[in-house]
């Protein structure tokens, strides 16, 4: 009676440990795909601050204006020019 | 027989004593002497098992540091500091990580001729120059902070020994120097220098976190052993200033500035419902990306930092106050010829005579006479408290770094001279920020709010100074000013209908005024009808044919209103679109 018990426990025990080998294992599969994953979301997030800036540094109104005036021969709004239709006049 | 024996001898030595027979056996040893080594033995061994327990039971806390040193690392999380925005959401400025590449010298040294040339080559230094920093006794100096990724990645590329690279960050500025004396910059530690970067360094820096994590063999991070200490970025901070209007302003300036071959200059906008400051431009400036050669005219913020004396763009402040204590009205008459009056032992003048005027027409003509016998009327308290009310000589509020708060003399000193001169703003200084704000009374009906510098989001609650009657009449007489009949025709707006001040000082020099060198400046109020906007114009020491206000800062602050009303999407409130500026224009008093 006593010996079955103990085979059961040990192999109970065996199960247990070889359990652990695996959830440990598991565990360290799924932190590194963690650390990966936020990795990537500092490098996306350094990329947005860096398209940010591109955008910031080519919407500079400096160079909008010279490409207007040199390239595409626009010029500036004057109210001469101007109809202003207001809502009431409908 | 000699052989026979030698042989003999030599067979005994060779083959040795069978051990069973080994004479040394038969020697009787005292039993005391095994027992002591046997004991000797026991000691040796309850000593070794004690040490493994004291190690491994009871005083086990520095062998486990000792291991876990082995395997378990301290990283640190740096905090990103904070985006500036402008209104809109454009950026200003933004940290980007970097490389700083440091050097352990001793063994780079140990690499190839081509090696360090190249080096030099992508650190875009001489040869010389990099040996020069490689000659050091120090474990590790640095070659280059703040190198952007593309040249790391090529010198990484050259596997060159003893080369470390360290995470840092460069702050970008991508407007340059159209926004450079409202952002302002860091230094190589991300620290603000100047400006918002300044004002704003401690919710714009965020603060640094940790972690305790354990390493595999490659290097990578297997586990965290404490609780990780995440990292604050530091807050993106939106700031009130329109980069549209700023770009605007900055260009009008620098054009005045150049048209008028004048020293320097500065404007501000300012949005009269909420009292944020649209722009503020100041020229001379810098580029905040490129800080190598940098002198103080182009740092200084003659906008916030600078005092002067504001000359007539002072004179709706007494005369406002006439009205408002029922004193006279717009439609009284006042004498001002001859032009000139005697106080004391100074005598004020107009630049021309201009007979019996209207108390309209002081301040469209700008006469001193006119203003100087209203203030003498009036008690110097009333006057000081209004000035001081409107903001003059009072210690500025709006967080930015190195605001003055201009000088206001104590009403008791003033002498009936100085109180006359002071009416048209001589003896009392003030910054353009400080002139332009103290319009707010009259463009929000009589009501003074404080400034901003960020974006607000519930407009503020305003301080009654004056009524809004009184506020009505100066707003109708300011727009008189830039009639064909003011001071300045030039600051007219097509589409709008505008007002606004002329003034024209002299600079203090030490204990008096050098009379060649003029400050000329506008403050006005844009559209009548519903002010929107302040307008603040300076131009410091025109030196070209033109130097009065009307001439100098009226025109960049028609300018700058034409665009900036337009941009705000403001309706026209005028059908007048065509300028008419009189040939022979009023010059206004000094």
């Amino acid at each position: 009676m006593i010996n079955k018990l103990n085979a059961f426990l040990t192999f109970a025990l065996v199960l247990s440990a070889l359990a652990l080998v695996k959830t440990q294992y598991e565990g360290r599969r799924l932190f590194i795909e963690l650390e990966r994953t936020r990795a990537a979301s500092r490098q996306l997030d350094i990329e947005w601050a860096q398209l940010q800036l591109d955008q910031s540094t080519l919407g500079k109104h400096e160079r909008i204006e010279g490409v207007a005036r040199r390239e595409l021969n626009m010029l500036a709004l004057t109210p001469e020019r101007t109809q202003y239709l207001s809502m009431e006049a409908k | 027989m000699m052989r026979g024996n030698s042989g003999a001898a030599r067979v005994a030595t060779g083959k040795g004593v069978p051990f069973c027979k080994s004479p040394m056996l038969s020697v009787k040893l005292p039993i005391g002497r095994s027992r002591f080594v046997l004991f000797v033995l026991f000691v040796a061994f309850a000593g070794l098992i004690g040490r493994a327990l004291w190690l491994q039971g009871i005083s086990n806390d520095f062998l486990k540091k000792k291991g876990e040193s082995r395997f378990a690392h301290t990283i640190n999380m740096p905090a990103t500091r904070g985006k500036i925005t402008d209104r809109s959401g454009q950026v200003l400025a933004s940290s980007v990580p970097v490389k700083g590449i440091w050097a352990a010298p001793e063994d780079v040294l140990q690499n190839s001729k081509e090696k360090l040339r190249e080096l030099a080559k992508l650190l875009s230094m001489s040869e010389m120059d990099l040996l020069k920093k490689l000659d050091s006794d120090r474990n590790l100096v640095y070659l280059k902070r703040q190198v952007e990724p593309e040249i790391t990645e090529k010198i990484a590329a050259l596997k060159i020994e003893g080369i470390e690279m360290r995470r840092e960050y460069k702050r970008f500025y991508p407007q340059g120097e159209v926004m450079a004396h409202v952002v302002g910059f860091t230094n190589a530690e991300d620290v603000g220098q100047e400006a918002m970067e300044l004002a704003q360094q401690k919710t714009l820096v965020g603060s640094a976190g940790s972690r305790r994590v354990i390493k595999d063999r490659l290097g990578h991070i297997v586990e965290d052993i404490a609780a990780v200490r995440e990292p604050l970025d530091g807050k993106d901070l939106v700031l009130s200033v329109d980069s549209k209007l700023q770009y605007i302003a900055t260009m009008q300036l620098k054009e005045a500035v150049e048209k008028f071959k004048a020293k320097a200059g500065a404007v501000v906008v300012l949005d009269v419902r909420t009292g944020e400051v649209l722009a503020l431009a100041n020229y001379p400036t810098y580029n905040p990306n490129n800080r190598s050669v940098l002198s103080g005219q182009q740092l200084r913020n003659r906008v916030m930092t600078d005092t002067f004396e504001p000359g007539s763009t002072l004179k709706p402040f007494p005369v406002a106050l006439a009205l408002d204590t029922k004193r006279v009205t717009p439609n009284s008459l006042i004498q001002t010829a001859p032009g000139r009056m005697t106080i004391g032992p100074a005598t004020i003048s107009d630049s021309h005579p201009h007979g019996v005027l209207s108390i309209s027409q002081v301040i469209q003509k700008s006469s001193n006479i006119g203003t100087a016998k209203l203030a003498l009327q009036m008690p110097a308290q009333e006057m000081w408290e209004l000035f001081t009310n409107s903001g003059f000589g009072q210690p500025p509020k709006f967080g930015f770094p190195g605001a003055v708060a201009g000088r206001v003399r104590p009403y008791k000193k003033w002498r009936p001279i100085e109180q006359a001169t002071m009416s048209y703003g001589h003896g009392i200084s003030v910054s353009l920020i400080q002139l332009a704000r103290s319009y707010m009374i009259f463009a929000r009906d009589g009501e003074i709010i404080p400034l901003s510098f960020q974006k607000v989001i519930e407009p503020p609650q305003g301080q009654p100074v004056i009524s809004a009657k009184t506020a009505r009449e100066i707003r109708a007489m300011l727009e008189s000013v830039v009639s064909p009949e003011g001071t300045a025709p030039k600051a007219q707006v097509p589409g709008y209908r505008v007002g606004g001040k002329t003034g024209t000082a002299y600079k203090v020099v030490g204990n008096g005024y050098d009379k060649r060198k003029y400050i000329g400046s506008f403050v006005g109020i844009a559209p009548m009808s519903d002010p929107r906007i302040i307008v603040a114009v300076m131009i410091d020491e025109p030196t070209g044919l033109f130097h009065y206000g009307g001439d100098v800062a009226a025109p960049t602050f028609s300018a700058v209103t034409a665009n900036a009303l337009r941009s705000l999407n403001v309706p026209p409130d005028s059908t007048i679109t065509n300028i008419i500026i009189p040939t022979d224009g009023v010059q206004e008093s000094m």
